[in-house]
C-alpha cells in the first residue's frame, strides 16, 4: 500500500497453551494505530467452569478468506504480503456475515459503529518492518512474531501448522500453530 | 475471490436501462427541445456512468452473500405488515442514508465532515443530473420580468421573483454544495495526511484521489461562478473544460472507486432488515457457550452461502462448525489443539 | 479528628476513583511524541523496561523497549496500561486540607507545610517523639526510600518508621537472614533456563508476575519439570506436571514431608550439606514423623503427588525454587520459607549455573525498599539498627550523634495496633493504603479515626488518605529520577519523563522540605537524586547490601547491575554463592528446623470453611492506581468468591449468586464464581478493592513471630447465600466502593 517495509521473512506463532489468559495482547492491541482503541484480538476462557484454561486468537489471514468471500459488499480484501485487510469503512453495511462464517471466531462487529472491524496483523507496524503489538508485550511466547529459523530453535519440538481442518473444509493461512513435532494440520471436532 | 470478470446478465440489464433512460431524457426534454446543448459532455459521462452503476451493481447483486440479503430485504417489505415494512424502511433510511447516524459514534468530526460532504453531493446531483437530461429548465414567467418559472419533465413545478431570497439560493445552490464539499473533503484529506492507522492501510487511487477529485470539482465550478461574476469571465472557457474532465472522472469512477458506497450504502438497510426479520424467526444458541449469538436465520443461509462459495464445513456427524458462536469456535480450536499437544505428549518445546 | 469531613461519596465524585481511558484514537501526539523515555513500568518487582512517548510534558503512551534483557519488550497489561495514570482527572494538582462538612480544599504549601510541621511539633512535644509514626511504601525508589528512612530517624527523630513491603516479602527477607545472611534472590532468572525442575511455591506467577512466565515456558521448552503448589488451579498450575493444591496454611507440612522423604530415600547432596551448611540434623529431626501419608491427612494432597514431586525434586540435577506471598503471609511464613530452602540446601543445588532459589519480591521495589530505609529494625545497606557498629557507621555518614539515632521501632501492623491503644498519635503517610492493604480493616479504620494528626503524600487520594489532615500533592514514579532494585537483585534507572503537574511536586521536594522546616536543613540538601544515590552507596558500603560499587553511569551503560557490587570495578553479582561463601557468622548455609503448627485460625463450627485471599491479574495490591484506570478495572471488575462445585452444592450456592462471607472479624457480600479450579474446602477471594467489597475486612491480623507478616492467606470463615443474582459484572461499582 502506501510506504511499506514488510519483513517477508517474518511470520506469526500461535500457542495457545502457553496462554496464561493475562489480556496483555489486548490491552496492546489498542495501541496499535489501525484500529484506535478498539481490541481486535480475542482472549476468552475455553470454559471457565472447569479449567483456566484461555485461548488468544489473532486474524490467521487465511489464503482464501471466507470472511472475504461472504462479504455481501466486498468489503474485505487481502494485499499482496497476503494480510486480510479489516473492513472498508465506507463498503462494510454491518451485516456481520463475516463474523458469523469465520471458522476461527475473529472478526468483531462494533455495533455501534455498524462496522466490522478486525486483526490487519498491525499493519502500521508490520508494514515498516516493526512486529504487531500482541506478539511483542506477549509474556508467555503464546503469541510470537519472527523468523521460522527463531521459532526453530526456541521450540525444537514443534512445528508450525498452518493447515485447519473443520468437517470437510480445509483452511490455509499465513499465522502458524505451533504442534507437535511433526504435524501437518490440526483437526477441529 | 471468485468474481467473474465478464457477466452477460448485467450487460443487458445495463445496456437496457441506459437504452431506457436515453428515451426518458428525450420525452423528458420534451423531444430535446429543452435540452441544453452545452451540456452534451456531461450527458455522455452521466448515462456512461449509468451504464457502469447499473453493470457493477448487478455483478454484486449476483454475488450469493448479496442476493440473499436482496432477495430477503425485498420478501420482507412485500409480505406480510407492509404499512409497518416501509415504515421502518423509512426511518431506517433517513437515520442511515440521509443522516448516516452511524458514523458519529466513530468521531463526531469524522461524521459532521461526511455529513457536508453527502449533502453537498446529492444536492449537486438533484440539480445536474435533471439540467443535464433537459429534465428541468427555467423560464421568465409570461408578462413579467422579474418572476423565473422553474419546470420539470415539461410540467411549470414553481415560480419565484429575481430579487427573493429563493432565487438567491436557487440558483447559487452549486456554490453552497461546493463549499460543503471542500470543508468536508479538507477534513479528511487532513486526517488521511495525519492518521498512522489510515496511512498504513490507504491507497493514493483508492481513499486520497477521491477526496482530491471532490475538491477539483468544487472549485473549479466554483471558479467558474466567480470568474463570470467577479473577473469578468477570465479564464471562464478554461476552467469550463477542467470543470467538465473533473466532473466526467468522478462519474466514471463511480462504478470502480470509493463512490461505489453511495450506491451500495442502501444495503445496510436490508441487514437490518435482515437482522429484525430473522429474530422474528428465532436465535441461534451456541452449543459450546450455551449463549445466542445471533439469528438462525443467519446461520442457516450462512451454510447456504458458504456451500455455493465452496466451502463446506460440515462435520461427519452432520453439524456444521457454523453452528458455533465466535467464541465456541475459538474454544473449540483451543480444546482440538490442547488435545493434539496432549497426544504428543508435551504441551511445550 | 481523623473520621472523614464529608460522606465517603462526596470525596468520591470530587477525587475519585474514576475509570481513564485513552481517547478513542489514543492521546493526541501519540506518534509522533517529543521523547521516548527508557524506564520500567511502575508496577511489580519485575521492573520490566519499558518506554514511555512523552508529549508536551505528558505521557501519552508506551513503546516496548526491545533491548532491556529481562523482558525485550514483553509487558503484563498493567504495564501496558500504565501510561494511564498520567494525565488522570484523579490527580492531586495541589495540597489539600480537610475542612469539616466541606471535605477535601485545596490550600497553599506554605500553610500546608505549617501546619504539618507545627502539628508534628506539638504531638513530639505532649507526647514524646515516638508518638509521631511514619508509614512508607516500596513503590518509591532507592533514593526516596533511603531517604524516608533518614528523615524518620533524624528529622521526625522517631523509631516508629515501617512500610508496605512488611505485607510483602520480610517472611522471605527473614528466612533469607537466618540461612543465608542475605536478603536476596540468589540467582537472576536466566538461571531458570536450563533448570531441570523448577518448584513454585505460592506464587500465582501468570497473574501477578506475569513476564516471569516467559522464563518458565522458556525452561519448560527445554524440557523442565514444573511442580506447582498452589490451592487453586492457577493458570500455571494447568500445564504444570505436578500440581500439589496443598491445603491453605499447610505448607510447612508439605515441605516437611519432601525433605524426609529425600532424606529417607538418600537423594542428598552430602558434600554440600557437610562442608557448607549448618543445623542439617536438628532440621531432620524436626520432620522425622512427617511420613507421605500424615502429610497427605494434613496437606489434603493425594501421598503419591508429593512422592513424585519429592522423587522429581530428588534426582534433578539442576533446578529452580520460587516461591512468593502464597507461603508468606501465614503466621509461619518464615517457617515455611525456612522449609523451602532447607529443600534447597538439602541437595546442594545453589550456587551453580541453573541451580538457583529466590523469592519473586511483589512490589516495583520490593528488593531495593527493603535495603536501604524504612524498614522498622534497619539501617541502610541491609545493616540492623540493633547492632552498634551498624549505628556507628551510619550515624557518621548522616552526621549526627549515635545516641540520636532511634532504635528499632514497631512493625506496620503494630503501628496501627499503637495508634488503636492511643500510644502513637500522629501519622506521616506515602505510598502505602494500609486501609485496603492491611488485615481486618474495621479495625485499621477504628485507628485511624483515633489519629491527632494525619499527614498523607500522594499522588492520588488513596482510600486512607480519606482520613487525612493534610494530603500533599506528591509526584509518580515517572516524575523522578532515580533506580530501584528488581526482584532479581538488579538496580536499573528510573528516568523522569515528565514534571508532577499543576501544583504538585516530587516526593523528594516534599519530604526536603519537611525536614528543613524541622530544622535539620543541613543534613537534608541534594542537588539531584543521584546525590542522594551518592550518598546511599557509602552508606550502603560494606553492609550485606552493597550498592558502593553502582554507578547511575554504570546502570545506564549495563542495563542494569546486581548487587553486591562493593567496588566500582565489580562486575556485580548476577548469581550468589558461588564462592560457597554464606553470610552468616560462621560462613555456612544455615539449615533451620520449620516443624509443622496449625495456622492462626482454624476452621470450627461456626467458621467451618478456609478462606485464603489473593490477586488478578490486571490489578495492582491496594488499586490505588490500577482502579483508575478503565481498562484495568473492566477486566475484573469486581471481586468474586471462588468456590468449588461440590461446596457450591452443599451450600446451595448459584452461579453469580450473592454470597455473605463472615468470618470473627467482619462481612462482606460476594458473587459466587463456581469453578472445579479450587479445592473443595477452600474458598477464595482477591483483595485489590475498598470498603465494603475489600477482602480485608475478613483476613485476621495474626502476625507470623519473626516477620511480623499478617496472615492473609488463612483463615476461616462462614458462608450464607442470599438468594439474589448479582447484577452482571459490567455494571459493577465495586472500583469505587465505599
Amino acid at each position: 500500500m502506501n510506504y511499506t517495509n514488510f519483513n517477508t521473512n517474518e511470520e506469526f506463532f500461535v500457542d495457545m497453551q502457553r496462554c496464561i489468559g493475562c489480556k496483555a495482547c489486548e490491552m496492546a492491541c489498542a495501541e496499535c494505530e489501525t484500529n484506535g482503541q478498539e481490541s481486535m484480538i480475542h482472549v476468552n476462557y475455553v470454559d471457565r467452569a472447569s479449567t483456566v484454561q484461555t485461548t488468544v486468537q489473532v486474524c490467521m489471514h487465511c489464503d482464501d478468506p471466507v470472511c472475504a468471500n461472504v462479504c455481501p459488499a466486498d468489503a474485505i480484501s487481502k494485499d499482496e504480503f497476503g494480510i486480510v485487510h479489516t473492513a472498508n469503512t465506507e463498503r462494510c453495511i454491518g451485516c456481520s456475515n463475516c463474523v458469523m462464517a469465520c471458522p476461527f471466531g475473529v472478526p468483531k462487529k462494533e455495533e455501534n459503529y455498524d462496522l466490522m472491524m478486525k486483526c490487519t496483523m498491525c499493519y502500521d507496524r508490520t508494514s515498516v518492518g516493526k512486529k504487531p503489538m500482541c506478539a511483542t508485550v506477549c509474556p508467555s511466547g503464546a503469541l510470537f512474531f519472527g523468523t521460522r529459523d527463531q521459532i526453530h530453535e526456541m521450540r525444537p519440538n514443534s512445528t508450525p501448522v498452518n493447515s485447519f481442518i473443520f468437517g470437510n473444509e480445509t483452511v490455509n493461512t499465513k499465522v502458524n500453530i505451533m504442534m507437535p513435532k511433526g504435524s501437518t494440520e490440526l483437526i477441529i471436532y | 475471490m471468485k468474481n467473474r470478470t465478464f457477466n452477460t446478465k448485467a450487460l443487458l440489464i445495463a445496456t437496457l436501462l441506459s437504452i431506457f433512460m436515453i428515451v426518458l431524457v428525450f420525452y423528458g426534454s420534451r423531444k430535446l427541445q429543452n435540452f441544453d446543448a452545452a451540456l452534451i459532455t456531461y450527458l455522455f459521462g452521466t448515462v456512461f456512468a449509468f451504464f457502469g452503476i447499473v453493470y457493477r451493481y448487478t455483478v454484486w447483486l449476483q454475488r450469493p452473500p448479496t442476493w440473499i440479503y436482496f432477495k430477503r430485504g425485498i420478501t420482507y417489505l412485500v409480505t406480510g405488515k407492509v404499512f409497518s415494512h416501509f415504515w421502518f424502511a423509512t426511518k431506517e433510511t433517513v437515520e442511515n442514508i440521509a443522516f448516516q447516524k452511524f458514523i458519529y459514534p466513530r468521531g463526531k468530526y469524522r461524521w459532521m465532515a461526511h455529513f457536508m460532504i453527502a449533502i453537498g453531493c446529492t444536492s449537486a446531483f438533484l440539480i445536474t443530473i435533471p439540467l443535464t437530461f433537459g429534465w428541468i429548465h427555467f423560464t421568465m414567467a409570461p408578462n413579467s420580468i422579474s418572476v423565473y418559472e422553474a419546470h420539470f419533465f415539461g410540467f411549470k413545478v414553481m415560480d419565484f421573483r429575481l430579487d427573493s431570497i429563493m432565487a438567491f439560493l436557487t440558483f447559487h445552490a452549486l456554490n453552497w454544495s461546493s463549499y460543503l464539499v471542500i470543508f468536508g473533503s479538507l477534513y479528511y484529506l487532513r486526517r488521511r495526511l495525519t492518521n498512522p492507522g489510515l496511512i498504513a492501510t490507504q491507497t493514493f487511487e483508492g481513499d486520497l484521489l477521491p477526496l482530491i477529485l471532490l475538491i477539483a470539482i468544487s472549485v473549479t465550478g466554483l471558479g467558474l461562478t466567480y470568474s463570470y461574476q467577479f473577473m469578468k469571465g477570465f479564464a471562464f472557457d478554461f476552467l469550463a473544460v477542467l470543470h467538465a474532465v473533473t466532473v466526467i472522472m468522478f462519474l466514471i469512477w463511480i462504478p470502480f472507486g470509493k463512490f461505489f458506497h453511495i450506491i451500495q450504502r442502501p444495503a445496510q438497510i436490508g441487514a437490518h432488515i435482515y437482522k429484525k426479520q430473522g429474530m422474528k424467526k428465532g436465535m441461534a444458541v451456541c452449543p459450546h457457550t450455551g449463549e445466542e449469538f445471533t439469528t438462525k436465520l443467519h446461520i442457516d443461509d450462512l451454510k447456504i452461502v458458504t456451500k455455493e462459495l465452496g466451502f463446506d464445513f460440515t462435520y461427519e456427524d452432520g453439524t456444521s462448525h457454523l453452528d458455533l458462536s465466535p467464541e465456541g469456535k475459538r474454544s473449540r480450536l483451543a480444546q482440538a489443539h490442547l488435545k493434539a499437544r496432549q497426544a504428543g505428549g508435551n504441551l511445550f518445546g | 479528628m481523623a473520621k472523614l469531613p464529608v460522606s465517603e461519596e462526596n470525596i468520591i465524585a470530587h477525587f475519585g476513583p474514576h475509570k481513564n481511558y485513552s481517547p478513542k484514537e489514543g492521546y493526541e501526539g501519540r506518534d509522533e511524541p517529543d521523547e521516548l523515555v527508557k524506564t520500567h513500568c511502575c508496577f511489580c518487582g519485575m521492573q520490566c523496561g519499558i518506554q514511555l512517548s512523552v508529549k508536551d510534558n505528558k505521557v501519552v503512551g508506551f513503546e516496548p523497549w526491545m533491548e532491556f534483557p529481562f523482558n525485550e519488550g514483553r509487558l503484563c497489561p498493567k504495564g501496558v496500561q500504565r501510561y494511564l495514570q498520567n494525565n488522570h482527572p484523579d490527580r492531586l494538582l495541589s495540597p489539600l486540607k480537610r475542612v469539616e462538612g466541606q471535605g477535601f480544599v485545596p490550600t497553599s504549601w506554605d500553610e500546608a507545610m505549617d501546619k504539618t510541621v507545627s502539628e508534628i511539633k506539638r504531638i513530639q512535644e505532649k507526647y514524646g517523639n515516638d508518638a509521631f509514626s511514619m508509614l512508607s511504601g516500596v513503590s518509591l525508589t532507592n533514593e526516596k526510600s533511603y531517604l524516608v528512612g533518614k528523615f524518620a530517624r533524624v528529622a521526625l527523630k522517631t523509631k516508629n518508621l515501617d512500610y508496605n513491603g512488611r505485607l510483602c516479602m520480610v517472611s522471605a527477607g527473614a528466612g533469607n537472614k537466618k540461612a543465608f545472611g542475605l536478603d536476596r534472590g540468589s540467582n537472576n532468572y536466566s538461571d531458570l533456563e536450563y533448570a531441570e525442575v523448577i518448584i513454585v511455591a505460592g506464587a500465582n506467577v501468570s497473574e501477578t508476575f506475569p513476564t516471569l512466565t516467559h522464563w518458565i515456558w522458556k525452561a519448560r521448552d527445554r524440557g523442565a519439570k514444573l511442580i506447582v503448589i498452589d490451592p487453586r488451579m492457577i493458570p500455571l498450575a494447568r500445564t504444570a506436571d505436578i500440581h500439589l493444591d496443598v491445603r491453605p496454611g499447610t505448607d510447612s507440612a508439605l515441605y516437611g514431608a519432601m525433605l524426609k522423604y529425600l532424606a529417607d530415600h538418600d537423594m542428598l547432596d552430602h558434600d554440600f550439606i557437610d562442608n557448607h551448611t549448618s543445623g542439617f540434623q536438628e532440621t531432620l529431626d524436626a520432620v522425622k514423623d512427617n511420613t507421605l501419608e500424615w502429610a497427605e491427612e494434613v496437606t489434603g494432597i493425594k501421598k503419591e503427588k508429593i512422592q513424585q514431586a519429592a522423587e522429581l525434586w530428588g534426582k534433578a540435577n539442576t533446578s529452580f525454587l520460587l516461591h512468593a506471598r502464597g507461603i508468606e503471609h501465614h503466621s509461619k511464613g518464615v517457617d515455611n520459607v525456612l522449609g523451602c530452602i532447607n529443600l534447597v540446601l538439602a541437595t546442594g543445588r545453589i550456587g551453580k549455573p541453573y541451580c538457583g532459589y529466590a523469592t519473586i519480591t511483589g512490589q516495583g521495589n520490593g528488593q531495593g525498599g527493603r535495603e536501604h530505609g524504612h524498614k522498622c529494625d534497619q539501617l541502610p545497606g541491609n545493616r540492623d539498627i540493633e547492632n552498634p557498629e551498624h549505628r556507628k557507621y551510619i550515624s557518621e555518614v548522616w552526621g549526627i550523634n549515635e545516641k540520636d539515632l532511634p532504635g528499632k521501632g514497631l512493625s506496620a501492623y503494630e503501628i496501627i495496633e499503637a495508634i488503636h491503644r492511643g500510644e502513637i498519635k500522629g501519622l506521616l503517610s506515602i505510598c502505602f493504603n494500609p486501609l485496603v492493604s492491611l488485615p481486618n480493616s474495621n479495625y485499621v479504620r477504628e485507628a485511624l479515626e483515633k489519629l491527632e494528626f494525619y499527614v498523607c503524600i500522594d499522588f492520588f487520594l488513596n482510600e486512607t488518605a480519606r482520613h487525612a489532615d493534610i494530603v500533599l500533592a506528591g509526584s509518580l514514579q515517572e516524575e523522578e529520577e532515580g533506580t530501584t532494585t528488581s526482584a532479581e537483585g538488579r538496580v536499573i534507572r528510573i528516568r523522569q519523563a515528565v514534571t508532577p503537574p499543576g501544583d504538585a511536586r516530587t516526593d523528594t521536594s516534599i519530604i526536603l522540605e519537611i525536614a528543613k522546616r524541622l530544622g535539620v536543613k543541613d543534613k537534608f540538601t541534594y542537588e539531584s537524586s543521584e546525590a542522594i544515590f551518592n550518598e546511599l552507596r557509602v552508606a550502603s558500603k560494606g553492609g550485606t547490601a552493597d550498592y558502593y560499587g553502582i554507578t547511575y553511569q554504570r546502570v545506564e551503560d549495563e542495563m542494569g547491575v546486581f548487587w553486591p557490587c562493593p567496588t566500582i570495578g565489580h562486575p556485580g553479582t548476577p548469581r550468589l554463592w558461588e564462592d560457597r561463601k554464606f553470610k552468616t557468622p560462621d560462613g555456612k548455609a544455615h539449615f533451620n528446623p520449620a516443624p509443622y503448627r496449625l495456622p492462626g485460625e482454624v476452621t470450627d463450627e461456626d467458621y467451618p470453611v478456609i478462606l485464603t485471599t489473593g490477586r488478578v491479574v490486571s490489578q495492582y495490591l491496594s488499586g490505588t492506581q490500577t482502579r483508575r484506570i478503565g481498562k484495568l478495572v473492566d477486566q475484573f471488575p469486581e471481586p468474586l468468591l471462588e468456590i468449588h462445585p461440590n461446596m457450591a452444592k452443599q451450600y446451595g450456592i448459584q452461579q453469580r449468586e450473592l454470597v455473605r462471607v463472615s468470618t470473627r472479624r467482619g462481612e462482606g457480600i460476594f458473587p459466587a464464581n463456581i469453578v472445579e479450579t479450587i479445592r473443595e474446602d477452600t474458598v477464595f477471594i482477591p483483595y485489590h478493592w475498598s470498603g465494603k467489597k475489600s477482602a480485608n475486612q475478613l483476613t485476621p491480623g495474626t502476625l507470623d513471630p519473626i516477620s511480623k507478616i499478617p496472615e492473609f492467606k488463612v483463615c476461616a470463615c462462614h458462608l450464607e447465600p442470599l438468594n439474589e443474582i448479582a447484577p452482571p459484572s459490567s455494571e459493577s461499582k465495586a472500583y469505587a466502593s465505599v
